[in-house]
C-alpha cells in the first residue's frame, strides 16, 4: 500500500528524480575517474548510461501500463491523421456490433433472463401431455400446445389435482398455483379502466419469494370460498394510479363492480410468472365464482369438478432435489389421480402423463412464439458482425501494408516483435472499443425500433427488453474479441516480414519492392466473402418482403379498410341479459350517428384476429359425418355483413327484428358447399353442438370471406344474432366504417361510451387493419428488420469494397501514371480497375448463391406463398448486389482514369 | 577480457543491505566498492544492475536516501538502511542460509 503511494508520489515528482538520478551517474563517473580510469574507460565500464537511468526509471513505473499510454497516443494520433479510415472501421463496427446487442437484448429478455424472485432455478412448472385427447377431460380452459403429431401439452389441471399434488411435501417446500390473466373492468374514484389481473392460490407469493412493497400478500386464508374479498396491486400499477401512495391500503376498489379490499402491494419489478403479461391485480383464485356470471355453477365446475382442467401449477423444489427426481414422484401421484377419475374402462385407456418443466425463467408463452425467429435474427445479425469484422481486418490488412517500411526501421532498430504486435493490437483494439460504445446507442435505437415492430399497435406489449448489465457485457466482450481476432492476423503477418526488400522500399513507390501486387490475396477473399454474405442476407430479405406482399395481396373478402375496432364489456360494468343488448343497441344507434360514420356493426369477435369459436353441426334426419371439423361461429349485429361489406349471395341477410326473434343464421358459401352440395340452403334447418339445442333457420348464403387468420382459407362459417343466448353475451367488439381515416371517430366514440355510462370502460380501439396486421407481425417484423439487415450489410460491404479499391488506386499510382504514360487510355485504366472489382464480385456471388440454394430452407416455415428457392428473390438480390459493388467500385476507377501521369511520375 | 564470477541471482539486495548494515550510510558508489573489496574482487557489482536495484529498494522502503556532503566534498547521494531494511536484511541471510546449507549437503560428499 504504501508502495503504491510512493511510486504515484514518483509520477509527481518525475522531474526531481530524474535529476537525482542524472546527479547520482556523475557522481559515480566522477569517483571512476578519480581512481585512476580514463573517461572512455570509466564510461565503457559504466555501461550505457541510458540504459541505467531507464532500467533505474522503469523500477519505480509501471512499465507495462506506461507503454500502453504510449500506444493509445500514438493510436489515437494515427486515427486522427486517417479520419476516413477510422470513420469506416468505427461506423461499420457499430453498427455491426449495434445490431448483434440490440437481438441480444431481446434473446435475453425471451431466452435468458430469470424471473425477478430469490432463487429461481428452484421453480418447476407443472404440465401434461398425452398422444391423443384424453377421456377424463371433458373440459379445458387455458392453453392447449400440440404435441407430437396429434397429442396435445397443456399446463392446465383439475382443482383436485393440485390439492392432491400440494399434499406432497417432500418434494416442492410450496407448489403454488395461478390462472392466465385476463381483463377486469376496474373503478377506483370514478374512473372506470380496464386492466389486466390474474387469479392465485394463497400461498402464490410466498412460494416465490416476493415481499411486499407496502401492506402484505395474499394468504391461504384469503384464498377460500366467504373468505372477505381482496386484492394485492403490482407495484408499476400503485405507482400509476395511486401515485404509490400507502393510504390506499385498507380502501376497496371496484373490480367488474364488486368492492375488493386493498390488503398491499408487490415488490418492485414483480410481474408474475408470465412474462408475456404484466397484471396490475392479483385476486385470490376463490373470488373467481364471485366474479362469475353464474357463481354457484362456477363453484360447481372449477373446484368440484375432476374432468375441468384449468388451473396451472408452480412449484419450488425443496434443496437437493432434482426436477427428474420430483418429476417422478408427481407423475406417479397424477397418474393414480387421473385414473381414479376415469368413468369407464375406455377413459382410463388415455391418461394424461405429468411432467415438470424449469421455471426459472416463468412461462414459456413467449419463449414457444420468439425463439425459432430469434434465432433466425441472431444468424442474420451475426453475419452482418462477420461483414464489419472482415471490413476491420481487410482495412488493418492494408495499413499494415502501407506500414512495411515503417515497422521494418522499427524492427531492425531493435524493438521486439512482440512490442510492435502489441501496439498494432492497441489500435484495433482501440477501434473496435470505439465501434462498441458507438454500437451502444445504435443497439438503443435498435431495440425501440424492434419492440415498437414487435408491439405492432398493441397496448399491453410488456416484452420487456433492455440494455442491462449481462447485455452491456455481451457488447463489450464482441468489441474486445473483434478488435483481438481482427487485428491479430494483420499484426502478425506485417511483422513477419524479411526487412532487407521492406528497408528499400522508397515510400513513394507505388507497389512493393517484390513487385507482385500490392493487394494481398487475403483481402481479395475477404471481399469475396463479404459479397456472398450480403447475398444471402439480401435473398432473405427478398424472401420476407415478398412473404409480406402476398400476406397483403390476399383477399379477404372483406373490405379491411376505414373500419374502427372498439372493444368493450358491458356486463363488467353490471349489465345483464335483456338490459345488456338494449345497452348495447343503444351504443351502435349513437354511432351510427357519428359525422363520417357510414355504417356501424358489432361482434363478439372481429374478424381476422385469431379468434375462433368452433362448434359441431347437427342436420335433422342426418347422421353425423365423421372427421366432420365443425363450423366456426360468429354472433353479430344485423348490420354486421353489410358493414364489413361481404356480400350475400343467395336469400336475405339478418335484419334488425332478428334480434327479437333470433332463430335464424346466415351461412358462408364454404358452409353451403360442405353441408347443401348442389343444393340451395336457404330455408334448410340445423341445430348447433347436439340435436337436442334449438333449430335455427338460414336465412341466406354469404360470400366467403376469412375468419380466423389471413393464411387460412375461409373456413364454414356461420353469421347468427348476437342476441341467440343473452346468457352468454359479454364483451363486443364494435365495427365502424367510416368515410375518412377510421381514429378520426375515436374520440366521439370514448365521448359516446362515457355518456351512455361512465361505468364502462373501452378496453381497447383500433382498427380492422390494424388489427389484422398484428396477426402477422412476425411475419413483417421479419421483413422489415430482414430489409433493414440486408441494407446495412449491403453498406458495410459497399463501404468495404471502396475502400478497398481506393486504396488499391492509391498504391498503383505510380504504376497508372507509368501506363498512362505509355498511351493507356482513360477506358483502359476504368476497365483495369473495374476488372478487379467484377472477379471480386463475381466469386462472392457465386459463393452466396451456393451458400443461400444451402440455408434458405432453415426459413421456409416463415415464408408464405412461396418456395425458398423464389427465382425473383434470388434474381433481384443478384441484381441489388452487382450494381452496388459495380457503384462502389466505380468511384475509384473513375478516380484512377483522372491521374495526371506526369505529376504520378514526379512523385515516383 | 577477464570472466567474472556473477553475483548469485537473488542475493543483490542482500549484499548491498548487509554492506549498509556495516559501514553506514553510504553512497552507491562506495556500496560497489566496499563488496568488491570485502569480496578480494571476486564480487563486482555492475552499476546496471546496482542502481536500478537501489531504486527497487527505496521503492520496498528497505533503504533511505539522503543528499549529503561526500568527504571529497561532493554532494552525494548516501544510503542508510531502515528498520524495515533490516528486518528485511534478517530474513534474507537466513533464507541464504538455509540454501547454502542445502546445497553444501548436495554437492559434499556422504
Amino acid at each position: 500500500m504504501h508502495e503504491l503511494l510512493r511510486r504515484l508520489r514518483f509520477l509527481f515528482h518525475r522531474a526531481d528524480y530524474e535529476r537525482d538520478l542524472e546527479e547520482e551517474m556523475r557522481h559515480h563517473l566522477a569517483l571512476l575517474e578519480e581512481d585512476g580510469r580514463p573517461d572512455a574507460a570509466a564510461r565503457r565500464q559504466f555501461g550505457n548510461i541510458t540504459s541505467v537511468k531507464e532500467a533505474s526509471r522503469s523500477m519505480w513505473t509501471f512499465p507495462f501500463l506506461e507503454q500502453f499510454v504510449q500506444d493509445l497516443r500514438y493510436a489515437l494520433r494515427t486515427m486522427a491523421a486517417n479520419p476516413l479510415f477510422t470513420a469506416t472501421a468505427v461506423l461499420s463496427l457499430a453498427l455491426g456490433i449495434g445490431a448483434n446487442t440490440a437481438i441480444y437484448s431481446f434473446m435475453d429478455a425471451i431466452l435468458l433472463r430469470g424471473l425477478p424472485v430469490p432463487h429461481p432455478k428452484e421453480l418447476a412448472i407443472a404440465e401434461w401431455h398425452s398422444p391423443g385427447r384424453p377421456g377424463v377431460i371433458r373440459g379445458l380452459n387455458g392453453t392447449a400446445n400440440r404435441y407430437g403429431k396429434s397429442g396435445t401439452l397443456s399446463p392446465n389441471f383439475p382443482f383436485a389435482a393440485y390439492e392432491t399434488l400440494r399434499a406432497e411435501k417432500d418434494t416442492f417446500s410450496t407448489l403454488f398455483a395461478y390462472t392466465y390473466a385476463q381483463n377486469f373492468n376496474v373503478i377506483t374514484g370514478d374512473q372506470a379502466e380496464t386492466i389486466q389481473g390474474g387469479y392465485v392460490s394463497g400461498n402464490y407469493f410466498g412460494g416465490l419469494g416476493v415481499p411486499p412493497a407496502a401492506g402484505r400478500l395474499l394468504g391461504d386464508a384469503d384464498d377460500r370460498s366467504g373468505a372477505p374479498p381482496v386484492v394485492v396491486l403490482a407495484y408499476a400499477y400503485w405507482q400509476r394510479r395511486f401515485n404509490g401512495n400507502p393510504s390506499v391500503i385498507g380502501q376497496s376498489i371496484l373490480v367488474n363492480r364488486l368492492p375488493f379490499t386493498v390488503v398491499g402491494v408487490g415488490a418492485s419489478g414483480f410481474f408474475g410468472v408470465d412474462p408475456q403479461t404484466n397484471p396490475a391485480l392479483f385476486l385470490p383464485i376463490h373470488a373467481i365464482p364471485t366474479l362469475a356470471t353464474r357463481p354457484a355453477e362456477e363453484e360447481r365446475t372449477r373446484f368440484l369438478d375432476d374432468h375441468f382442467y384449468w388451473i396451472e401449477m408452480m412449484g419450488r423444489l425443496r434443496p437437493g432435489i432434482g426436477l427428474e427426481q420430483a418429476q417422478a414422484v408427481m407423475r406417479a401421484r397424477f397418474r393414480a389421480f387421473a385414473a381414479g377419475t376415469a368413468a369407464t374402462p375406455k377413459d382410463a385407456q388415455v391418461l394424461p402423463e405429468l411432467s415438470l418443466a424449469e421455471g426459472a425463467s416463468g412461462l414459456d408463452t413467449l419463449r414457444r412464439e420468439y425463439s425459432k425467429p430469434l434465432y433466425v435474427l441472431m444468424t442474420m445479425v451475426g453475419l452482418i458482425l462477420a461483414i464489419a469484422c472482415a471490413n476491420l481486418a481487410n482495412l488493418l490488412l492494408a495499413r499494415a501494408a502501407a506500414r512495411r517500411r515503417e515497422i521494418a526501421v522499427r524492427l531492425s532498430l531493435g524493438a521486439s516483435r512482440g512490442r510492435i504486435v502489441r501496439q498494432m493490437l492497441t489500435e484495433s483494439v482501440l477501434l473496435s472499443v470505439a465501434g462498441g460504445a458507438l454500437g451502444l446507442s445504435v443497439a438503443f435505437a435498435g431495440i425501440r425500433f424492434i419492440t415498437w415492430l414487435l408491439a405492432n399497435g398493441r397496448e399491453q406489449f410488456t416484452l420487456r427488453a433492455e440494455l442491462n448489465w449481462p447485455v452491456l457485457g455481451f457488447t463489450f466482450a464482441l468489441a474486445l474479441m473483434a478488435g483481438v481476432l481482427f487485428g491479430l492476423a494483420p499484426a502478425i503477418q506485417a511483422t513477419n516480414l524479411d526487412f532487407t526488400p521492406a528497408l528499400k522500399e522508397s515510400p513513394l513507390q507505388g507497389s512493393n519492392a517484390s513487385g507482385r501486387r500490392f493487394r494481398p490475396r487475403l483481402g481479395q477473399a475477404l471481399i469475396a466473402l463479404q459479397i456472398a454474405v450480403s447475398l444471402l442476407l439480401v435473398i432473405g430479405a427478398g424472401l420476407f418482403v415478398r412473404t409480406l406482399s402476398n400476406l397483403y395481396a390476399i383477399d379477404v373478402g372483406f373490405n379491411r379498410e376505414n373500419v374502427l375496432l372498439v372493444n368493450l364489456n358491458g356486463r363488467q360494468a353490471g349489465y345483464r341479459d335483456a338490459a345488456l343488448a338494449r345497452f348495447y343497441s343503444g351504443l351502435l344507434d349513437r354511432f351510427r350517428e357519428i359525422p363520417g360514420v357510414r355504417a356501424a356493426s358489432a361482434s363478439s369477435f372481429p374478424l381476422v384476429a385469431q379468434y375462433v369459436n368452433v362448434t359441431s353441426v347437427v342436420i335433422p334426419g342426418r347422421a353425423a359425418q365423421p372427421g366432420d371439423p365443425g363450423v366456426n361461429l360468429l354472433h353479430v349485429d344485423p348490420a354486421f355483413l353489410e358493414t364489413m361489406e361481404i356480400p350475400v349471395l343467395l336469400g336475405r341477410g339478418l335484419k334488425p327484428a332478428d334480434l327479437a326473434s333470433p332463430a335464424v343464421a346466415v351461412v358462408n358459401q364454404k358452409f353451403a358447399a360442405t353441408y347443401f352440395a348442389g343444393e340451395s340452403p336457404v330455408g334448410r334447418q340445423f341445430s348447433l353442438d347436439k340435436a337436442a339445442n334449438p333449430l335455427l333457420e338460414i336465412v341466406g348464403v354469404a360470400r366467403a370471406a376469412h375468419y380466423n387468420s389471413l393464411q387460412e382459407e375461409s373456413e364454414p362459417v356461420v353469421y347468427l344474432p348476437y342476441t341467440q343466448d343473452l346468457g352468454e353475451v359479454s364483451e363486443l367488439f364494435f365495427e365502424l366504417r367510416t368515410v375518412g381515416p377510421p381514429l378520426s371517430v375515436a374520440a366521439a366514440v370514448r365521448r359516446i361510451v362515457h355518456a351512455a355510462n361512465s361505468s364502462v370502460s373501452i378496453r381497447e380501439i383500433t382498427t380492422q387493419a390494424q388489427r389484422m396486421d398484428q396477426t402477422i407481425s412476425q411475419e413483417r417484423t421479419f421483413a422489415e428488420l430482414g430489409s433493414c439487415f440486408a441494407a446495412l450489410a449491403l453498406l458495410i460491404a459497399c463501404v468495404g469494397l471502396y475502400g478497398a479499391m481506393a486504396y488499391t488506386v492509391a498504391r498503383r499510382t505510380g504504376e497508372i501514371g507509368i501506363r498512362m504514360a505509355l498511351g493507356a487510355q482513360r477506358p483502359d485504366i476504368v476497365y483495369m480497375v473495374m476488372r478487379d472489382v467484377l472477379a471480386t464480385t463475381g466469386v462472392g456471388l457465386l459463393l452466396g448463391y451456393a451458400a443461400a440454394r444451402f440455408t434458405m430452407r432453415f426459413v421456409e416455415s416463415f415464408l408464405f406463398g412461396m418456395r425458398p428457392n423464389d427465382l425473383v428473390a434470388i434474381a433481384a438480390a443478384i441484381g441489388i448486389l452487382l450494381a452496388a459493388a459495380l457503384a462502389a467500385g466505380y468511384l475509384p476507377a473513375w478516380r484512377a482514369s483522372r491521374i495526371d501521369p506526369a505529376a504520378a511520375l514526379r512523385n515516383e | 577480457m577477464r570472466s567474472r564470477p556473477e553475483i548469485p541471482p537473488g542475493t543483490l539486495y542482500m549484499l548491498i543491505l548487509k554492506s549498509l548494515a556495516r559501514i553506514g550510510p553510504m553512497h552507491g558508489y562506495g556500496i560497489a566498492q566496499y563488496i568488491q573489496q570485502i569480496s578480494d574482487d571476486v564480487l563486482q557489482v555492475e552499476e546496471g544492475s546496482l542502481y536500478p536495484a537501489l531504486q527497487r529498494m527505496l521503492i520496498k522502503d528497505w533503504v533511505a536516501a539522503e543528499w549529503k556532503q561526500s568527504e571529497n566534498n561532493r554532494r552525494a547521494r548516501y544510503y542508510r538502511l531502515t528498520p524495515a531494511g533490516r528486518k528485511q536484511l534478517i530474513r534474507e541471510v537466513g533464507e541464504f542460509g538455509r540454501v547454502m546449507a542445502a546445497i553444501a549437503r548436495l554437492i559434499e560428499p556422504a
